[in-house]
């Protein structure tokens, strides 16, 4: 590809533990790049590190050594405000647990990016009745999140990530509190954001039917990239079968 | 191993507990702090002459008995919120249900005795401590009034220990019949505001009318009597407590329809508002009555301690007069440096006393006089020995004379009858300084001399503002030391509640500003956002407890004389500034907590 990278990653190391006493070292040099418009997985199993590494690249831990670019900006250094205003224009969030306010309807959780940048009040309701269009919740937007199901408080959180139209998605187990048929729909959607808007999407999981929907999958093992699989052409039950193989003889 | 179990958990949650038990030793050290005025009957007997006084008391314990109810289940319902997950995993492991209630009853019920048993020993601390620093720093003179009694101990273990009995059970209950997966996950529960019109409107109205009546029978109290008090007490509460459910609920959703709501964090602060309005409301409404019985306590106290002076400087135009001052007096009163001094002679037979007309032509005497009975206003006079004798004010002349001749009418001679009188003849000193209340000490020791040469007089007989301003205030420190040590009370019990309740409220949000970090919110506008929140919470019963104030204020015209609303920005200031830095406090710890 010849297109410039939207994030790299460079020898990223996170040691737990202050010198001295007894330290984890949780990540042991990671480096990879996501090119603009990429749907990358990273699968793991439990305690492999891919939270960590998942928190280091979306701003929510340092790293103790080490850089994350997103678009040519180095963010291992940010502070205050430039760190929140990082996170609010150029990366979205979506976690297992949602994350949402349950104080708040569906509509002020979707908007409140928005309203946190400031943006003037008349943009931000076409804007966030667009994006709820396009991931099927505009009828919920009046709803309190005990009100609606999993699957689509999963879709009220990813169209909070993606109104501001975020460089790089991050999802931490978007998948993992949803049932199948949910799990199968919010997939689906993040494939079409991915292919229709070429957001870069970025997930971390250990589910490997959630993982079978990305383009390239990062296999992590004891705080390092083991191995690196490419859907290519592949229809996604293939590379789910694939997936499965590499599991199997991966994790041995 | 339960019991470690319970124990461990207790550990863990120190944090949690600190808030829970500062919260109930405040609330009980303030009623046993009530207590120990309200049901010291020598204490009451002695410092005041009001009979009603007694009937407040007994009203005002009634009050916050409630108070402390609503109080106590609120801290209660923190207990339980913080033990259900705990309790749930005992389920989960297999604890007896036998076994858990006997567990939640012990736990309930220690908490309360501990809370308690440390109240009364702050309560009796405080007691003492307040007491002495308002009488100090006042100048009153209070009698019978014991830090520690054992009634009002009493009165204080019974109520916390049998409310905590009835929590205990109420505790027992709600979590051994709920399974233990629901309390393994009961953490929230959202509340939708709802706008119903109709229930709006009749929560307005009959807030707004049992508002007025209880205004109302404050402003009548006169005619009312005790009912008055009684009346007013129901109809305010209930109308606080209906007003604010109606308009805070409406207030909250009408805000959010407005442009300012989309701006940065004000619309999940407006929501965080509204989602928990249902338990708001109740406690804005206590609030919001403790806030207006501690500023009027204080408004009426301060304002007995403003009278007094007043009361003092309008009952003579002299500070006081001395028969035959010696050398010694004479310098102590050139050190007032007294604005006026004038020596008048007199000769006493039997019971007259003899005046020399021309000494009063010389130097006519000042009198003064009120203008009305409802006002300090007074207007001076300077009457000559023709018509000093013919006027009614002569009485304050009187007053100056010597304790044994204070009863007896003046008879002004001419220069010659006067001389022809074969009695010993005396000289009466009568002056004025600028401010009575500034010499104090220096009158006293007047007094001391005078009544070392004549033991008739004493500071109770002497005419003039001096000991005028020692009886009045005699008089009126019992009622100043009420209302001023009970509006610290309710000030520090109000601080308690308000305090308790968003701090009981401060974990749950933790999670929520988290989140807000993780989408990009700055710490800036973390800050503000809290900061505002709270501002509301602590300025809406502000706002209604000012308003209360001012009606209530009426009921006091009964047992002032000059109008209660005079001066009145004094203690409202005072108290404006208590209230803030206690909103910074909470912020502070509110900050702290939420924001890790």
């Amino acid at each position: 590809m010849t297109t410039t990278p939207i994030m790299t990653v460079t020898d990223l190391h996170k040691t737990y533990g202050k010198p001295g006493t007894k330290q984890y070292e949780a990540l042991k040099g990671i480096d990879f790049n996501v090119q603009a418009g990429e749907f990358v997985g990273i699968m793991g199993a439990s305690g492999s590190g891919k939270t960590t590494l998942l928190n280091m690249l979306a701003t929510l831990d340092k790293p103790t050594s080490g850089e994350v670019t997103i678009h040519q900006q180095p963010i291992t250094h940010l502070k205050g405000n430039q760190l929140a205003d990082f996170r609010a224009k150029e990366i979205g969030f979506i976690f297992q647990d949602f994350n949402l306010l349950e104080t708040m309807t569906a509509f002020e959780n979707i908007a409140l990016p928005l309203t946190l940048q400031n943006t003037p009040t008349k943009q931000i309701k076409p804007a966030v009745e667009k994006v709820a269009g396009q991931l099927g919740i505009a009828e919920f937007l009046s709803n309190y999140p005990n009100e609606l199901s999993g699957g689509q408080k999963q879709r009220v959180a990813a169209a909070r990530a993606l109104i501001n139209e975020p460089a790089m998605l991050f999802g931490d187990e978007p998948t993992g509190a949803l049932d199948s048929k949910s799990a199968r729909e919010l997939m689906d959607l993040f494939t079409t954001i991915n292919q229709r808007q070429a957001v870069s999407i970025l997930l971390v999981t250990h589910d490997p039917f959630s993982a079978s929907f990305c383009q390239r999958i990062l296999f992590i093992k004891d705080g390092q990239i083991g191995q690196e699989l490419k859907r290519g052409t592949a229809s996604r039950a293939d590379f789910y079968q694939q997936i499965l193989d590499n599991l199997g003889t991966f994790e041995q | 191993m339960l019991t470690k179990l319970a124990v461990s958990g207790l550990k863990h949650r120190w944090r949690d507990y600190l808030v829970l038990f500062s919260g109930l030793i405040m609330s009980s050290a303030i009623f046993y702090m009530f207590e120990a005025l309200a049901t010291n009957q020598a204490f009451l007997k002695q410092n005041t002459s009001i009979s009603m006084v007694g009937f407040i008391f007994q009203f005002g314990s009634v009050l916050l008995t409630i108070i402390t109810l609503v109080y106590i289940s609120y801290a209660n319902s923190f207990l339980l919120s913080m033990r259900k997950r705990d309790y749930g995993l005992f389920m989960l492991v297999g604890a007896r249900k036998r076994k858990i209630g006997q567990l939640i009853w012990l736990e309930t019920l220690l908490v309360g005795i501990i809370a308690t048993l440390v109240g009364i020993i702050v309560g009796t601390a405080l007691t003492a401590g307040i007491s002495q620093l308002l009488i100090n720093a006042l100048g009153l003179s209070i009698h019978k009034l014991a830090a520690w009694y054992l009634p009002a101990a009493l009165a204080t273990l019974i109520l916390y220990v049998g409310l905590f009995l009835l929590a205990g059970l109420f505790n027992l209950i709600a979590l051994t019949k709920t399974p233990a997966l629901k309390l393994l996950h009961s953490n929230d529960q959202p509340n939708r505001p709802q706008l119903k019109a109709g229930r709006q409107w009749a929560q307005i109205i009959i807030g707004l009318v049992s508002i007025s009546i209880g205004y109302w029978a404050m402003a009548n109290l006169g005619t009312l009597q005790l009912a008055g008090i009684g009346l007013a007490l129901v109809t305010i509460v209930l109308g606080t407590y209906c007003l604010f459910n109606a308009i805070f609920v409406w207030l909250m959703v009408v805000l959010k329809r407005f442009a300012f709501a989309h701006r940065g964090l004000n619309g999940f602060t407006l929501s965080q508002l509204s989602f928990r309005i249902r338990n708001y409301t109740k406690m804005l409404s206590i609030v919001a009555m403790l806030f207006a019985l501690a500023l009027g306590a204080i408004t009426v106290g301060m304002g007995f301690h403003r009278e007094t002076p007043l009361m003092a400087k309008s009952s003579n135009a002299y500070d006081m007069g001395i028969v035959n001052m010696t050398k010694a007096e004479q310098s102590k009163v050139a050190s007032l440096k007294p604005t006026e001094q004038t020596t008048y002679h007199f000769k006493t037979k039997q019971k007259t006393v003899f005046y020399r007309a021309s000494e009063f032509n010389q130097h006519p005497y000042q009198t003064i006089k009120l203008e009305s009975r409802n006002s300090l206003d007074a207007t001076t006079q300077r009457l000559k020995a023709t018509q000093l004798a013919k006027s009614q004010l002569r009485y304050q002349l009187m007053q100056l004379q010597t304790p044994a001749f204070q009863y007896t009418t003046p008879v002004f001679l001419s220069d010659a009858a006067y001389a022809k009188l074969a009695e010993p003849q005396n000289r009466l000193t009568i002056f004025v300084t600028d401010d009575v209340t500034a010499h104090l000490a220096t009158f006293k020791q007047l007094v001391k001399s005078q009544s070392d040469r004549n033991p008739s007089i004493k500071t109770g007989v002497l005419g003039g503002r001096y000991s005028n301003y020692v009886m009045i205030n005699g008089m009126y420190s019992g009622l100043e030391f009420m209302g001023l040590f009970l509006g610290i009370a309710f000030l520090a019990m109000l601080a308690s509640c308000l305090m308790f309740k968003i701090l009981s409220g401060a974990n749950a949000d933790q999670h929520r500003y988290q989140m807000l970090a993780k989408i990009g919110t700055t710490a800036h506008q973390q800050r503000s956002a809290i900061r505002k929140e709270i501002a509301v919470l602590f300025i809406l019963p502000g706002i209604v407890g000012v308003i209360h104030v001012l009606f209530g204020l009426k009921m006091f015209s009964m047992l002032m004389v000059s109008s209660p609303y005079t001066g009145i920005w004094i203690p409202f200031l005072i108290f404006a500034g208590l209230y803030l830095i206690y909103y910074l406090i909470t912020v502070n710890i509110y900050k702290r907590i939420v924001l890790q």
